[in-house]
């Protein structure tokens, strides 16, 4: 064993093997540091993801019997399926994998509508922000606002815009546009709501982004540009050429976590729509919430849907940091 | 012609900013202006100005529709949850960044790799877990339930705020450690006394953002939490959803109630948010 002599402070004697356990002992001490984090790690963190891996092998409705520490598992409530859930919401029970791979699709839009949506909205405003000597921190904390305010405070505002008389009808119908009204509203109609949701997603997820653009920004050496432009670039140029390769690093940011939320995020969908009308704006993370908590529990199916959406998010993400790295 | 160019792109700058500015800040207006209307002019009127301005609605908001309680639950859970992220993390950052011990790296992965789990993989896990325990259900009372509520959202904190105490701590001078070493000082009384407190931006960043998003934590609150005198103000102001009459100025006002402490808090420690945002991002 080696002891480290910051830490420990030897007498010359320590040749006896309960000294030495007790010189171990004080050295790792350290240790204690991380006990709490690592018990309350340990017992909502590591144990809940093991029961949620070995629960994705069995049919269990929540009544009944099924632990894991003590093992236990009572037929009929609770069964061991095998790979039983993940085949049967991935092909073999038609309504169920249908509805599956349709919210999947919904993610996979929203992933990609909401993710560019944010960075063409997201990268001008910062750059007009960091452009703004007077004023950038009024600017700034009004961009803010979204950021910090409740989801559900948020969804009232929002619902009250897209009502059937509410704001945006009526100012469609005011500019003479009322043929472009929903009806039915904004989130009830199913050709608008989904559409509408992303722009409720996208108004949440610019502030971060600029914010984050605008740290970006502010690390760029300016004399970068000077120098451009006495070679006589325009703007234009400035951006592709300097700020956009510049700021790479922070878009590859931008678009993990904003794909990430796509596919993990489901509460605003939860408040706005709860999956409707008719499953048009169903997710996966709502469709998991509701074979967990809602009428028809099937705790296994939420558990392997789960995972399989663990993959798909790691897998997008990989990928994603494969490519934009290398072209980077 | 240079510089005409350039003022021009200022001024276009700022329209950009005005513009998206408003379209950020309408909602709130909305929100203000709605709750000082009576509900039948809030429907008939797209002004932002009230005609009267009826103040009794956010009164009666707080006093008969018992916001007060609410408001009073989601301090104790908020406040409850920072104190733990930065009491059981900043311990663990020191730990990670000041000690040596045994698995050092390995525990440290560990604690970032959850930040991979979609966190509603481990929702159905989690609630098993606490009726298991006996903080949620028939038999427990407001305490074990908050208890129920308050540990997972910490252990969510948790990775983030590790990581950021970790490199707090990591480029505080190790000087400073040797020093108070030689003058015979414990670890303990080394972080406690001495590290803790030169930490004072990390604690306040890792502060306003869980307090934020504690207070504002909806999904999870709205699964453990089964007593209505329980509730936080989200809940509460969810539950306004089953009025069989909408009353816009009353989910207004209760709107106003829950996001205008945050938005203190936030204009407070405004900067300590967006290094807490950045952290990660840029540096990292």
């Amino acid at each position: 064993m080696q002891a480290r002599p910051a830490i420990v402070a030897g007498d010359g004697l320590a040749s006896g093997q309960r000294k030495s356990f007790w010189r171990r002992l004080k050295a790792n001490s350290g240790f204690l540091f991380i006990l709490p984090a690592a018990l309350i790690f340990t017992v909502f963190g590591f144990y809940t993801v093991v029961y949620s891996i070995v629960l994705s092998f069995f049919r269990w409705n929540g009544f009944g019997k099924f632990s894991l520490l003590p093992f236990s598992c009572q037929y009929p409530a609770c069964a061991f399926v095998g790979l039983g859930n993940f085949r049967e919401f991935l092909y073999q029970e038609p309504t169920r994998s249908r509805y599956f791979w349709w919210a999947l699709e919904h993610n996979i839009i929203i992933g990609i509508v909401v993710t560019a949506g944010t960075v063409l909205i997201a990268l001008p405003l910062a750059i007009a922000l960091n452009r703004a000597a007077r004023g950038q921190s009024v600017y700034r904390l009004l961009i803010m606002l979204p950021m910090v305010t409740a989801g559900i405070a948020i969804y009232y505002v929002w619902t009250f815009i897209y009502e059937p008389d509410g704001l945006l009808n009526t100012v469609l119908n005011s500019l003479g546009l009322g043929f472009l009204q929903a009806k039915q509203g904004w989130l009830g109609q199913s050709n608008t709501a989904l559409p509408a949701l992303m722009v409720v997603l996208v108004w949440s997820a610019v502030p971060m982004a600029t914010i984050l653009y605008l740290a970006g920004l502010q690390t760029i050496d300016r004399d970068l540009y000077e120098a451009a432009i006495m070679d006589g670039a325009n703007p234009w140029q400035l951006l592709w050429r300097i700020t956009w390769p510049l700021l790479y690093p922070v878009t590859v940011i931008i678009v993990i976590t904003s794909i990430n939320a796509a596919f993990q995020g489901y509460e605003m969908v939860y408040l706005m729509t709860y999956g409707g009308p008719a499953g048009h704006t169903e997710v996966v993370g709502l469709q998991i919430f509701k074979y967990g908590f809602g009428d028809q529990r099937q705790l296994g199916m939420a558990s392997a849907m789960s995972w399989v959406l663990f993959l798909a998010v790691f897998v997008v993400s990989l990928f994603n940091l494969r490519i934009m790295r290398s072209r980077a | 012609m240079y510089q005409i160019r350039r003022s021009a792109a200022s001024m276009a700058s700022y329209v950009a900013l005005s513009a998206y500015a408003l379209l950020s800040l309408y909602p709130f207006l909305w929100m203000i202006s709605s709750a000082l209307k009576s509900n039948e002019e809030v429907l008939r009127s797209r002004s932002l100005f009230p005609s009267q301005v009826h103040l009794n609605i956010i009164v009666d908001t707080w006093n008969q529709l018992g916001f007060w309680r609410y408001f009073i639950n989601s301090v104790i859970v908020a406040v409850a949850v920072v104190l733990g992220i930065i009491l059981v993390y900043s311990m663990a950052g020191y730990g990670f960044a000041k000690t040596n011990f045994w698995g050092r790296e390995f525990f440290f992965m560990a604690f970032l790799a959850m930040l991979l789990v979609p966190g509603v993989t481990v929702l159905v896990p989690l609630i098993q877990l606490l009726k298991a325990l006996g903080l949620i259900g028939s038999g427990a009372g407001k305490v074990a339930t908050y208890t129920g509520l308050i540990m997972p959202i910490i252990n969510g904190g948790g990775p983030f705020a590790v990581f950021l105490f970790r490199n707090y701590f990591a480029s505080l001078p190790e000087e400073l450690h040797d020093a108070a070493r030689v003058d015979g000082c414990s670890e303990w009384t080394i972080y406690w006394r001495i590290l803790l407190p030169l930490a004072t931006p990390a604690v306040a960043t890792v502060g306003i953002l869980n307090f934020i998003s504690a207070w504002n934590a909806f999904m999870w609150p709205s699964i453990v939490l089964n007593n209505p005198d329980w509730f936080t103000l989200p809940l509460k102001l969810k539950d306004l959803d089953l009025q069989i009459v909408i009353q816009w100025n009353v989910r207004m006002a209760g709107s106003l109630i829950t996001v205008l402490p945050v938005l203190l808090v936030f204009l407070v420690l405004q900067r300590y948010y967006i290094r807490g945002l950045t952290a990660g991002a840029i540096k990292g």
